[in-house]
């Protein structure tokens, strides 16, 4: 061939694929280390310390829980145990969860077990969406515990004629024929009892996962006005 | 099979993949139908097949139909590209059987028993609720040990043969492929480092290994279809895989932005795998220009004396898929996936309608369309045809398949902005806000004329199936 | 333009992701580099087979 240039020789593409393959590769190997030990769960300890991760312990459950603006990462940050008025962390503020705040970390860390069994056992993720990933047939799930519908004000503890939201939860849970909010409702999917705390656990925990502003705004606007 | 012009029983066992695939297609189309009645309709099957059936339903038989369309394809491409005849034939038979048999267990027990009792006889033996993964634990080892048998036939007859550059790209893709797996088969209380492993096996296998797959395919297709040269094909595949690889790795950061982990993956996640399908194209363009310079000007001078000028492309419905896999590639992964791969926007489109409009176009144009070429090459060597045509049905399949697909995604993609409008950025995403969005009217009206368009792809369905079963008979095609 | 660090726990990712896409220019930029001395090599290879 007259013209042999290298950009159309095989050989230097198939050294670079390797190449860049392989250099990929290790990156992300490199990335996976560290974003595993990042995401890691906490424990009781980081909790009594003030030791903010990005996924606490279990017995985040005995702690109130908020989501609010964080001034230094400049989005919503989930709030455990009190603001100090920047978006910060106090982990002092306690909350009843099915009246008790001294879930130990063995109680605690069985209730989330079962609730996260659970949450794949019923195949939450094939209509609600988890951390924003699965479907889209029913609302989103990563903050559910912070709805407003659930609080004091909320329609849901008169619906299901409980007074915490967390039983309310439970009830709607067990029963969810009965308690419509929509003609799309979801279906009785057998859930004991016992499976429904454990899925109210796992709903709290998950909204205390630092889940980088996601999503935005949650529960700060509430009232269709040209929704429709 | 009667009358069967194949001799290599690699061939052979191809088409029982591919057959198997089709039904597996039809499935998908119809469960899909049923999910997409149920958003018309939420009472239809409500309390027998629930959406979340029909669902798992949908996007697992999509997934095991590509699976086994794709090692059809490579059983297929063996015998032609090494010159020998698959090593190990005799297993790969016998694993068709026992993989083919376990996914007709794992849907009797998706549709019948549906879901389980909280804990691990669930996770083993009905579902593992871990979407397109959803397969129970005992299926997963099944399915290991079915990918390890096939990669073990695939190396040992690319070690054996003559190794060309498709199939060098083949082994070490279809490793990686079969090892993925493993990254899903575990359980762990937390959602964030589930995540973060559920994402290895389904991005690094649909945007890298799979479409890196394609890129293979779409090499051995230009070559047997047009007789393109191979030096050309094989340079741009190389390109490919280090664009798909180099782009679609670091890409999986597109997947970390919102589920726990760390800031940085924003921007690893939104400049990565942005340019993944372009390659394809170019490869398209760069191999159909040089040979209508050469090659096809020569072939078809050749045939001027005659009274019509006869075809150079020797299969015409697989070649008009495989040109919709190029085009589809790109729109469907590469522009719908560009929409919402930034950060800033993904945080309102995030787990919304626009990321199902993305799905339908990404699968449909980036595999659905080559594995279906790659179905119409079996049919012609199989009925040993030297030029195939295109029949009545296959135009009407190509035409209603492709034009349901892209009606469904524009559908999809106008209710992925209401949700992100309305739910999302107006409501702020709880509970009342997301029923609010989806009553809008603008929402209601595309789930409607998805539904519509639903129906279009099946009759597409319905033709393809009629004309893959009878076009090997037709007396148009050249023998 | 360079911005003080914000996420939860410092890391070498995260110090590199302080600025205007620096850490996606950065990994981008350590991936291609090394091509250029592929090329060059495989020029050299090319040259000496005419």
């Amino acid at each position: 061939m007259a013209n042999k240039s290298v950009w159309s020789d095989n050989r230097f593409w198939r050294r670079s694929a390797t190449w860049v393959t392989g250099f990929a590769s290790v990156l992300l190997i490199w990335l996976t280390f560290d974003t595993s030990a990042q995401i890691a769960m906490g424990n009781d300890q980081d909790l009594k310390d003030g030791v903010v991760k990005r996924v606490p312990g279990p017995t985040v459950i005995n702690y109130k829980i908020s989501y609010e603006m964080s001034s230094k990462r400049g989005h919503e940050v989930p709030v455990i145990g009190g603001n100090d008025g920047e978006g910060n962390s106090l982990f002092q503020e306690k909350e009843k969860f099915f009246g008790r705040d001294d879930w130990s970390e063995e109680e605690a860390g069985k209730l989330l077990h079962l609730g996260k069994l659970a949450s794949q056992a019923k195949n939450c993720m094939d209509c609600h969406t988890l951390l924003g990933n699965g479907a889209y047939y029913a609302p989103d799930l990563t903050k559910a515990w912070l709805d407003p519908a659930w609080g004091p004000d909320g329609a849901m503890q008169a619906l299901t004629g409980k007074e915490t939201k967390e039983e309310a939860m439970a009830e709607f849970l067990q029963h969810p024929d009965q308690f419509a909010t929509h003609a799309r409702m979801m279906p009785d999917l057998g859930i004991t009892k016992e499976e429904a705390i454990g899925l109210v656990a796992f709903l709290k925990h998950m909204s205390s996962i630092d889940t980088n502003g996601f999503p935005r705004n949650f529960g700060r606007m509430q009232g269709a006005v040209n929704g429709k | 099979m009667a009358n069967n012009h194949l001799t290599s029983e690699s061939k052979q066992l191809a088409t029982w993949y591919f057959t198997f695939a089709a039904i597996l297609f039809g499935a998908q189309l119809l469960f899909g139908l049923v999910a997409a009645i149920q958003y018309v309709m939420p009472g239809f099957l409500y309390g027998i097949l629930d959406f979340s059936i029909a669902r798992i339903l949908h996007i697992n038989a999509l997934v095991v139909w590509m699976v086994f369309a794709m090692f059809g394809a490579v059983y297929w491409l063996l015998p032609d590209e090494t010159g020998i005849e698959t090593i190990g034939i005799k297993i790969g038979k016998l694993l068709f059987w026992i993989f083919a048999a376990a996914i007709v267990v794992v849907v009797l027990v998706y549709l019948f028993i549906q879901v389980g009792p909280a804990d691990e006889t669930t996770i083993w033996f009905i579902t593992e609720g871990r979407e397109y993964i959803e397969a129970p634990r005992w299926a997963d080892w099944g399915i290991v040990v079915v990918a390890l048998g096939f990669v073990a036939n695939l190396f040992l007859t690319g070690i054996k043969g003559r190794q060309t550059g498709i199939v060098t790209v083949l082994m070490a893709d279809m490793i990686a492929f079969a090892g993925l797996y493993l990254a899903g088969m575990f359980f762990t209380d937390n959602i964030s480092i589930d995540q973060y492993w559920w994402w290895w096996v389904i991005h690094l296998w649909v945007e890298a290994t799979w479409e890196v797959y394609v890129g293979a395919i779409a090499a051995y297709g230009l070559i047997t279809m047009i007789g393109a040269h191979r030096k050309v094909v094989e340079m741009w595949l190389w390109i490919e895989v280090a664009m798909l690889f180099g782009s679609g790795i670091l890409g999986l950061g597109h997947h970390y932005f919102w589920i726990g982990t760390p800031e940085y993956w924003w921007e690893i996640g939104a400049l990565f795998s942005a340019l993944e399908p372009l390659p394809l194209v170019a490869m398209f363009i760069h191999v159909l220009y040089d040979w209508g310079k050469t090659q096809g000007a020569e072939m078809a001078n050749e045939h001027t004396d005659e009274d019509n000028v006869k075809s150079v492309i020797n299969n015409k419905p697989a070649f008009t898929w495989f040109v919709l896999n190029a085009f589809g590639n790109f729109l469907g992964a590469g522009i719908w996936g560009f929409f919402h791969t930034l950060p800033q926007v993904n945080l309102y489109t995030h787990g919304t309608q626009f990321t199902s409009a993305h799905g339908h176009l990404a699968f449909f144009g980036a595999y659905a369309t080559i594995l279906i070429g790659m179905m119409y090459i079996a049919v012609q060597g199989t009925n040993g045809i030297k030029v195939m045509k295109h029949t009545k049905a296959s135009i009407w399949a190509v035409s209603m398949i492709t034009g349901g697909v892209v009606g469904m995604t524009v559908a999809l993609t106008i209710a992925g902005y209401v949700q992100v409008l309305v739910s999302r950025a107006q409501m702020g995403a709880t509970w009342a806000a997301y029923f609010d969005g989806q009553s809008g009217l603008w929402f209601t009206q595309a789930m409607d004329w998805r539904l519509v368009m639903g129906v279009v792809t099946f009759t597409g369905f319905i033709f393809l199936a009629k004309d893959l079963l009878t076009t090997g008979k037709n007396p148009v095609h050249e023998r | 333009m360079f911005e003080p660090f914000t996420d939860v726990v410092p890391s070498f990712f995260g110090w590199l992701n302080q600025g205007p896409l620096t850490l996606t220019l950065f990994l981008h930029t350590v991936i291609i580099l090394p091509m250029i001395w592929i090329y060059f090599q495989e020029k050299k290879r090319l040259e000496e087979e005419n």
